[in-house]
């Protein structure tokens, strides 16, 4: 289905019945990302999931946004939709990030947060973090000396094999780079709602120790590292995140 | 041997669709005829025109690779010299302009500026024969508000409508919604009139959410069609070809869940993963029953109003008519038609014994057979209507 949210055409479903929980997936991806989770969810409650501004069926930002501008767009998209009183809030990623941000600033009021490799730790000092500002450095230098669209496409093709959402999806470009500098732990700090966070042991993209961070940051959160599964632990697992996740909604 | 132009892309929501129509059902089967000589015609989503051998090979669109091509190659144009002809500047430092004369154009686009009537006109005043419906038939078959009224003017069943112009959205939304809320009942299709390929549609069951799937709809579209689901549903579709003696294919049950209908990214994007119907085949909508898994009269029924419709609206060539039955009342409700079916629906002619070869020929005929029926008829006359001046 569709709506407009703010002038964006904006795709969702709504599926399920019972409390309501809402699915926020993360860069690059779309709500069918979290499809396998959507379905098992909305057999015992009302599941809302949209496609964020830039992602699947929804239409770009007008402009460069950042976290905020992602946390104040679910919200009024709840409201358009006449939803309240949220039960729980699953972020992925960087919808993980949206979800704290959006908790922080009091526009999401879940009773419950999960967060499934959420991002939002941003230490600027991180090895990786360091590698993938010298490649960019380096990249763009390397290939200043080539047409526009080939030193697009050979970017593009240097950020995939280093692992870099960058140019993922191109158009967004200005707004990754903002959203990434968005550090939320002082966010995560003042959060007191119980939260369940899920981390993959092979994450590369945002490893376990992003986990154990908000575990120390949020004091009335579990913490749980799902063995042999990468970013994308819902879909490598998902038997196990599935039962970690209703353990975690009916207590 | 004559020379075919396949016109592919388009201005449309449904321009990739149109590119996979065009390579694997069409300029495919057309080549292993080794009856005539296929040229691939692109239009890109700006509207520019390319005319190119290696537009035929589906890797240069599935690499994204179709974009460096456009970016070197400069596009096409036509000339109207009492028929069609493709005019292309040559390549490398010898390059010459390169002509040719078009015969027959299939057109194998879907949507705006290409289903909807608009490349039919072209191909009109340019007197050349092509494939499928002319303008009138697509344009109407691309209006739901009109397909409808014309159906219910031929007595053809259509569930209860309300239409809107987007004026009448904006600036009375409050006098719309009521006159929906009082003359139809939830819940509720809402449709921009002229798009395929479910975008822009929502089902509505209560006032809110018709609100908000009425603001959808003028986002997409100048007029608006509100129309009451059909309960118990069946959905069927029934591909029909030919000109004055329509003839089905077998209609065709795609495989849905009861509340749920097809989105754009289900539709197309995901090839389709719901349900296992025994005799399914896997098209353009995904699993499907053919034949459909009908009582005998009810199928008869739908056969039957199909063929109406297609002729109701003056289709020609190739239609495909969607249908809704009310499994318990038994009643057969026009819903639309698609004056270009995805992929020519050739998995549903493929089962009613045509095949994808056969069946891109036997379009071929039926466009020469109008083409020469047009032909015979008196457009132009001597007159002494000017030696008054």
């Amino acid at each position: 289905m569709n709506v407009i949210v703010n002038e964006l055409v904006t795709q969702y479903s709504l599926t399920g019945d019972g409390k309501l929980i809402v699915l926020l997936h993360g860069w690059g991806d779309n709500a069918r990302g979290l499809a396998n989770l959507n379905a098992q969810l909305s057999k015992n409650y009302r599941v809302v999931a949209l496609d964020l501004p830039g992602f699947g069926g929804t239409q770009s930002p007008p402009g460069v946004w950042d976290l905020d501008d992602y946390a104040d767009f679910v919200h009024d998209f709840m409201t358009k939709l006449g939803l309240d009183q949220t039960f729980a809030l699953i972020g992925h990623s960087n919808g993980g990030a949206i979800a704290i941000r959006g908790c922080a600033l009091s526009l999401l009021k879940p009773a419950k947060l999960i967060l499934l490799a959420a991002s939002g730790i941003r230490t600027s000092h991180s090895p990786r973090r360091l590698f993938l500002v010298i490649v960019a450095k380096v990249g763009r230098i390397a290939t200043v000396w080539l047409p526009g669209r080939y030193r697009q496409a050979l970017r593009a093709r240097l950020y995939g094999a280093v692992g870099s959402d960058l140019l993922v999806v191109e158009p967004l470009q200005a707004t990754f780079k903002k959203i990434v500098r968005h550090d939320v732990q002082a966010d995560a700090a003042g959060l007191a709602l119980p939260t369940l966070l899920i981390y993959a042991e092979n994450d590369q993209a945002v490893p376990v120790e992003a986990g154990r961070r908000y575990h120390e940051l949020i004091k009335s959160s579990l913490f749980e590292i799902v063995k042999d599964a990468g970013h994308f632990v819902h879909l490598d697992q998902p038997a196990q995140v599935q039962q970690l996740i209703e353990e975690f909604l009916a207590t | 041997m004559k020379t075919i132009a396949v016109i592919f892309g388009g201005r449309s929501a449904e321009h990739d669709v149109s590119i996979v129509t065009a390579l694997a059902s069409i300029i495919k089967p057309l080549e292993l005829t080794k009856k005539y000589r296929v040229e691939a015609v692109y239009i890109a989503k700006n509207g520019a025109w390319y005319w190119d051998d290696r537009l035929k090979d589906i890797a240069l669109f599935a690499s994204g690779k179709i974009r460096q091509l456009v970016d070197k190659t400069s596009p096409a144009s036509i000339q109207f010299d009492g028929g069609l002809t493709l005019i292309k500047s040559g390549s490398g430092l010898t390059g010459r302009k390169q002509q040719l004369k078009i015969d027959i154009v299939f057109p194998a686009m879907h949507g705006t500026y290409g289903e909807d009537g608009a490349l039919m006109g072209l191909l009109d005043m340019a007197g050349v024969a092509y494939v499928g419906c002319g303008v009138s038939a697509a344009a109407i078959a691309m209006d739901k508000v009109l397909a409808k009224q014309l159906a219910s003017a031929n007595n053809i069943p259509v569930s209860n409508f309300l239409a809107f112009s987007k004026t009448e959205l904006t600036d009375q939304l409050s006098t719309a919604v009521k006159a929906i809320t009082n003359g139809l009942e939830f819940p509720l299709f809402v449709k921009p009139s002229h798009l395929g390929s479910s975008i822009g549609i929502s089902r509505v069951s209560n006032e809110l959410e018709l609100r908000n799937g009425l603001e959808v709809a003028v986002h997409y579209d100048s007029s608006v069609i509100v129309e009451e689901a059909v309960g118990n549903l069946i959905e069927v579709t029934l591909p029909i070809m030919g000109n004055d003696q329509p003839i089905p294919a077998l209609l065709e049950q795609p495989m849905t869940l009861p509340d749920d209908f097809f989105d754009f990214q289900t539709k197309y994007m995901q090839g389709g993963k719901k349900g296992k119907g025994k005799a399914s085949a896997k098209g353009a909508q995904g699993y499907s029953k053919i034949p459909a898994d009908l009582p005998k009269d009810v199928y008869a029924q739908a056969e039957a109003v199909g063929i109406q419709v297609y002729k109701a609206l003056g289709c020609s060539g190739i239609s495909r008519v969607d249908m809704l039955i009310d499994s318990v009342t038994k009643q057969v409700f026009f819903n639309e038609v698609n004056p270009l079916p995805g992929g020519l629906y050739a998995h549903n002619w493929a089962q009613a014994g045509i095949s994808g070869v056969n069946l891109v020929q036997q379009l071929i005929g039926y466009a020469e057979e109008r083409h020469a029926a047009r032909q015979a008829l008196t457009t132009t006359f001597s007159t002494n209507y000017l030696q008054q001046f």
